[in-house]
């Protein structure tokens, strides 16, 4: 193992969190560490997923001596019907996002609060769709294709549009498997009604339908969000920024955006930027504003303008207990209850703006398409006049920063590969020198690193630690969400240090292409552009994706969202390898479906992997990587 | 079979093949017979910049090859593929110096073989400057002989530096091609392991210009890769062999362009698979980064660096200008915007077709230009680089300046239609681009009469005289600043060059006037003024304002520079300089010896071996590179009481600077003939007693001198 040097080791981030966890005392807050511990040990049952409770006989679990529920149920069918319960959400969930997007979409007009910022790539998917272009208004354009959008999640027949977009082989895999993906909610509500009491118990068909409304997500609803967000708020390329908790300026007024829809936090970026408000910040005793971010919100807005990345997942809390912020506003997922008490600790201001999220003790503005602007800039406002109600005994803000350069769109990838090709002997705008790259064995391949921060695992390790492995064996890796701000805090997206102790092959490719050797793609809802990325592999060198040597890894999930990732990637093709169990260690045949050789594997070509030893989940996936190499004689 | 494997099976035979070798070797010689490279100061210039160790026995060569077998690890992964192709180029290395054993010669004409260090000197400022914009290291066989001309040649008028190994030599011969290094087409040999011998120069030039420390593999690699603009063109079929040497060949950053297509693979920017070999050039520019400045002259014939030494022999020309026998000079003047009309080309007189073939002809042309930023301080700058722009044209040969020019057209450029009219358009076009920043107009006039060019020499000769007088009363203390020179950092990152009036750039190319010009030409450029103040020492010549400069652009590498002493803080060198003086402890003075002397010095080294003492930015106090006009100033170590210290130079170097240095001795110590009192070659080699016997004999005032304070 090298020695990394200069990067931001766990151990001094843990010494930052415990100097703010200092103050969380001092304050009398309560924090999720401390709620970890009051939790500790978590249920057996709901660990293993053999606990039922979806009607009202129950709850039933599932013990040797009891091993059926009421209804007859066995411990199978409960496992099952629990992950594709547990898929269901997270698929609702992402796509409800992309419903949200596209929303947005119908509200754009010129001069509104909402435009068509990427033209291109809006007439690039009507085509695709089959809509006319020629001689359209963009703005009519933009309406023509909300409304279709929007039809995606309710349309009587066919499938997804986007899954055209696969290979032909994996397209046939789904059609053969019958999981191509029909309209989005309506996959949804047949995984609850598959999972109703009284109707499925079949191992297969849930976990079948678990694939369906995973790929309705990845190919569906998320894509959505991906692809229209580009289209409203430009499509990202490369933009250097910084990371960690250190990124907060003492002397600004320091707003923290945090949760995932970009359209809330592209309307506090442009407000805060206003000249108007920094000179009001300045009257107010500041010296300017700072707007940072939390989770996925940061990581798009990171992407788009270099908004700075506070911290992922589980350092919600510290942004709060610098005693430096002056509010922290969010729109919908993974945000802590626990940021409405612990906020009344400090001067902040915690804002809502989703009926999504309805939090106490928040205040809550509604933000809508029509009002956007004004209620960024009543936040940006609320925000700065609050600046005065610092407490400084209580400010701290630990001196952690690193230097990332972001925003690796699918379209920014081939960008920089277009930069290495030569115009004499190649195309351009294909993935082919990356391919080049694999099949010389200068890389060796790809890890997709994705998902979120669980106290399970010691925050970040899993995530820096593996990353750190691939990057040493010359497997580059391509990251998003909360495992793509932990590599940037670590500063593993520095685009001059982290090459250094990179193996050759990575280090020369990073050299000769000007990248970091991690490539963050953005949210946790843009692993669509993952799945872009691996079609286009395969398309361009005629390999199925399953072939490739590319896996996906999530080594510290814990949503919803993340398993019905999960089934995505899978379905896609695509090893996946888990450090977290996804509540199915109770059902020998759950375990087998998902994990052996010939469960989903023998419908999609890939499985899943589960090893909480993280050392030993990376080792398996280098393992997984070459034997795909050996496989195809490479 | 994966790239890697090929990799490996091509460093296991070449290994195999190197221990075979050395074994006989040691069979027949033993052990401790010596093995070295003729005129390096680098022992086995790979090996010791690879591992730091310097082997001059067989049997040392022997452990070496030990130490190669470490190197050749079989992970698959790109690190242990790069370290068995240099693991393959040092056995290469190894097999190549048991040719040279015993002093043997082992390449005959057209091939080089090993190249001494002077050659890798001497390559320094063309690769910054751009001049040389890159190395082609061509390998193998080409379809036809007809392909592998229109290649050397493609690259050749680029100004490219090319090598070759392989068939190609032999198909070059066979079109009757020239070669040469004065053409910038050197044969390595035929021989697949002569390749090692301009990875060589690549070597050293990391050693001597980036102060890369032997042993630091990384930093070599990374300097190379970094900045050594070469690059590989091997013709199919590649053997495994081949392959591994490209593995070594890509480890320090040069791409391999190929047309093989067997069992191949491609990777972006360092193995490029182009069958079409008209386009290797362009693809290989692409994929090595190498821009080449193109400028566009009216002209019947080819303009390129490369035709700059190219000779004109008396049977092939058609006329020629001689300045030693009739009335001919070359001048730049400096006119009022109003005066000049731009690209007005006047030949005043008779055509070249309308002079008799094998003509001595009187001819004279003069430049005048005109700009806001114009200063009468650069005509003699512009005025030096005439030389080498009517050199660059293709069958034209010019020597001399001033009005002791000599200029040769060849009746081949005759028959392409070459005009007099066409040497204006030359000096027209090189002056509107390499000075755009101050000149505005230009308009060159011709004259080809013997008679007004009798009336106009003398004129021009006033020019000179005044031009003369104003330099020699620019002393250092005349002007208010100095400048730096950062020209080299491409190759040497903490290096600063001190360029004052009276102590030129080491490497001789850059005056103070040359960096006023150049400050002018491109204001954020290389040379920066330094104002000259905070004197802490005039006899050290040490500035506070010199000490902030060499800080800062050596990036903190330098604290304190002298300007004039050899032993309190001396000046760096990059590493490309004309001369290096070293202390003499037996007399107490000091020997200099300049690149083109091969020999060794009473110190016992050679030119090599003294310039390996310092060179890369670092300061070795005792050893100084600077350039040659240097030693005749007043303040050639003045701290150390100037160029009377001086007791040893080669010949050559006595006569180039005889009649300055005689005159600065009689100023500066009431001595006649000082010159005469060096020691040279033929006075004595390596034998500092025979050189004090000397010394005593001619009354050298540096026996009058107090000791050195070392």
């Amino acid at each position: 193992m090298k020695d990394w040097a200069f990067t931001t080791t766990i151990e001094e981030m843990e010494a930052a969190t415990n100097s703010l966890l200092e103050t969380a005392q001092k304050v009398g807050a309560d924090t999720w560490q401390q709620r970890v511990k009051n939790q500790t040990p978590h249920c057996g049952f709901g660990e293993s997923g053999t606990c039922c409770r979806i009607c009202s006989m129950g709850p039933c679990r599932i013990t040797k001596k009891s091993p059926r529920g009421i209804c007859g149920c066995d411990v199978h069918g409960i496992v099952g019907r629990n992950f594709l319960m547990f898929t269901a959400g997270g698929a609702a969930t992402h796509s409800d996002h992309g419903r949200e997007i596209m929303h947005t979409l119908y509200q754009t007009h010129e001069g509104g609060n909402y435009q068509v910022k990427d033209p291109e790539k809006l007439i690039r998917i009507a085509k695709e769709w089959g809509v006319e272009t020629e001689g359209k208004d963009i703005y009519d354009l933009a309406h023509e294709m909300a409304e279709i959008g929007l039809l995606e999640y309710g349309k009587p027949f066919g499938t997804q549009r986007f899954l055209k977009r696969a290979p032909e082989h994996t397209q046939k895999l789904w059609a053969d498997a019958g999981i191509e993906p029909r309209a989005i909610d309506r996959e949804v509500s047949t995984a609850m009604h598959m999972t109703h009491m009284g109707c499925s118990s079949l191992p297969e068909a849930l976990v079948h339908q678990a694939l369906r409304a995973g790929l309705s997500d990845g190919w569906g609803g998320s894509m959505m969000g991906t692809e229209f967000s580009d289209v409203m708020f430009g499509t990202p390329k490369p933009i250097d920024t910084t990371a960690n908790i250190g990124v907060m300026e003492k002397d600004n007024v320091n707003i923290v955006v945090h949760g995932h829809d970009p359209s809330l936090s592209e309307m506090i970026v442009y407000y805060a930027n206003d000249p108007e408000m920094i000179a009001y910040a300045k009257t107010m005793g500041a010296k300017g504003i700072t707007v940072s971010g939390v989770c996925c919100t940061s990581n798009e807005v990171a992407m788009r303008h270099g908004i700075p990345m506070a911290g992922n997942y589980l350092n919600q809390e510290n942004v709060v207990l610098t005693g430096a912020c002056e509010a922290i506003v969010v729109d919908v997922q993974c945000i802590f209850p626990a940021l409405g008490p612990l906020s009344k600790c400090f001067h902040t201001k915690f804002i809502t703006t989703s009926p999504i999220a309805r939090i106490p003790d928040s205040e809550f503005i509604q933000f809508s398409a029509k009002t956007a602007g004004d209620n960024a800039k009543a936040i940006v406002k609320m925000a700065i006049e609050n600046f005065k109600n610092r407490k400084p005994e209580l400010v701290n803000i630990p001196n952690l920063k690193q230097n990332a350069r972001v925003g690796y769109s699918v379209e920014a990838i081939v960008k920089v590969l277009d930069g290495v090709a030569n115009s004499q002997v190649d195309e351009f705008g294909t993935t082919k020198p990356l391919l080049e790259c694999v099949t010389s064995g200068v890389l060796r391949g790809a890890v997709a690193m994705v998902g979120c921060n669980n106290p399970k695992v010691r925050p970040d390790s899993a995530h820096i630690g593996l990353m750190k492995k691939m990057l040493e064996n010359d497997i580059i890796v391509i990251t998003t969400g909360c495992a793509a701000q932990a590599a940037a805090k670590a500063g593993l997206m520095d685009p001059e240090k982290a090459k250094e102790y990179c193996g050759a092959g990575l280090k020369r490719v990073c050299e000769l292409a000007g990248i970091p050797p991690v490539l963050h793609m953005g949210s946790c809802v843009d692993i669509s552009r993952m799945l872009i990325l691996a079609a286009e592999l395969s398309k361009d060198s005629g390999i199925p994706i399953s072939q490739l040597p590319v896996v996906g890894c999530a080594p510290e999930w814990m949503s919803e969202k993340a398993v019905s990732i999960g089934n995505y990637v899978v379905a896609t093709g695509i090893e996946t390898f888990l450090g977290v169990d996804p509540y199915v260690k109770g059902s020998t045949e759950i375990c087998e479906l998902l994990t052996g050789e010939h469960g989903v594997k023998d419908w999609v070509e890939a499985k899943y992997v589960v090893d909480t030893d993280i050392e030993s989940l990376g080792d398996k996936m280098i393992a997984c990587i070459e034997a795909k190499r050996a496989a195809l004689g490479i | 079979m994966t790239l890697f494997e090929r990799v490996f099976g091509g460093n296991d035979a070449v290994y195999g093949l190197t221990e075979a070798a050395i074994d006989s070797a040691i069979a027949q010689h033993g052990a401790d017979h010596a093995v070295s490279f003729p005129g390096t100061a680098y022992s086995l210039p790979c090996y010791y910049g690879v591992t730091g160790v310097k082997v001059e026995t067989l049997g040392q060569l022997k452990e070496a090859l030990g130490v190669v077998k470490t190197l050749m690890t079989r992970e698959n992964r790109l690190h242990d593929a790069f370290m068995s192709g240099v693991a393959t180029a040092l056995c290469a290395e190894f097999i190549e110096v048991l040719k040279y054993m015993d002093g043997a010669e082992p390449y005959a004409a057209p091939c080089y073989g090993h190249l001494p260090d002077a050659v890798v000197r001497s390559l320094g400022v063309p690769l910054v400057t751009g001049d040389i914009p890159g190395v082609p290291v061509i390998l193998g066989t080409a379809p036809s002989a007809d392909e592998a001309v229109a290649l050397v040649k493609s690259y050749q008028a680029q100004g490219m530096l090319v090598t070759l190994v392989g068939g190609i030599i032999d198909q070059l011969e066979e079109k009757g091609y020239k070669t040469g290094a004065e053409l910038r087409v050197i044969p390595l040999g035929k021989d697949v392991t002569s390749v090692i011998h301009v990875v060589s120069v690549a070597i050293r030039a990391a050693l001597i210009f980036g102060n890369i420390q032997p042993g630091d593999a990384a930093g070599l690699m990374k300097y190379t890769f970094e900045r050594v603009p070469a690059f590989v063109n091997a013709f199919a079929p590649l053997d495994d062999v081949i392959v591994a040497c490209g593995a070594g060949a890509i480890a320090l950053g040069f791409p391999v362009v190929s047309n093989e297509t067997e069992n191949m693979f491609r990777v972006p920017k360092s193995l490029i698979q182009q069958l079409d070999i008209s386009k290797w050039n362009a693809t290989s520019l692409e994929a090595r980064d190498i821009k080449i400045k193109i400028t566009n002259i009216d002209i019947p014939v080819a303009f390129a660096s490369a035709f700059e030494g190219e000779i004109i022999r008396r049977g092939d020309m058609q006329v020629e200008v001689d300045g030693s026998r009739v009335d001919c000079f070359e001048l730049v003047q400096t006119r009022e915007a109003s005066d000049v009309e731009d690209h007005k080309i006047v030949v005043d007189g008779p055509e070249i077709d309308e002079i008799p073939v094998g003509s001595k002809i009187s001819l004279s042309y003069t430049v005048e230009v005109a700009g806001k930023a114009m200063q009468p301080d650069f005509e003699s700058v512009m005025e030096r680089k005439i030389h080498s722009w009517i050199n660059c044209i293709e069958g034209v040969m010019h020597t001399g300046q001033r009005d002791m020019i000599r200029i040769r057209i060849s009746k081949a450029d005759f028959e392409a239609g070459f005009k007099f009219k066409h040497l204006g358009e030359v000096l027209y076009a090189k002056v509107k681009s390499e000075f755009e920043a101050v000149v505005d107009k230009c308009q060159v006039t011709i004259v080809v009469d013997a008679e007004k060019n009798a009336k106009l020499r003398a004129a021009a000769n006033e020019v000179f005289d005044k031009r003369d007088a104003r330099l020699a009363s620019m002393t250092d203390e005349s002007v208010e600043q100095y400048y730096t020179c950062i020209m080299c950092q491409a190759f040497s990152p903490s290096h600063v060059c001190i360029v004052t009036p009276e102590r030129l750039g080491l490497c001789g190319a850059v005056s103070w006037l040359d960096a006023k010009a150049t400050k002018e030409l491109d204001p954020a450029g290389p040379c920066q003024p330094i104002l000259k103040e905070g004197c802490l020492d005039e006899k050290l010549g040490r500035y506070t304002t010199v000490d902030e400069a060499v800080n800062k652009y050596s990036h903190g590498a330098l604290e304190h520079v002298t300007l004039y002493s050899l032993f309190q803080d001396p000046m760096t060198s990059c590493g490309c300089f004309e001369c290096i003086c070293g202390v003499e402890p037996v007399s107490m003075g000091v020997v200099i010896t300049c690149r083109e002397h091969a020999g060794t010095t009473p110190l016992g080294m050679t030119f090599s071996e003294m310039a390996s003492m310092t060179g890369g930015g670092v300061q070795t106090p005792g050893f100084m590179g600077h350039g040659k006009h240097f030693i005749a100033s007043h303040k050639f170590i003045a701290a150390e009481g100037g160029p009377g210290r001086i007791v040893w130079m080669p010949k050559m170097l006595k006569d180039q600077m005889r009649e300055r240095l005689d005159k600065t001795a009689l100023e500066m110590y009431g001595v006649e003939n000082f010159t005469d009192m060096i020691a040279d070659e033929t006075v004595c080699t390596d034998d500092p007693e025979q050189l004090m016997n000397y010394l005593s004999e001619v009354g050298h005032p540096v026996l009058s001198m107090e000791p050195f304070d070392m």
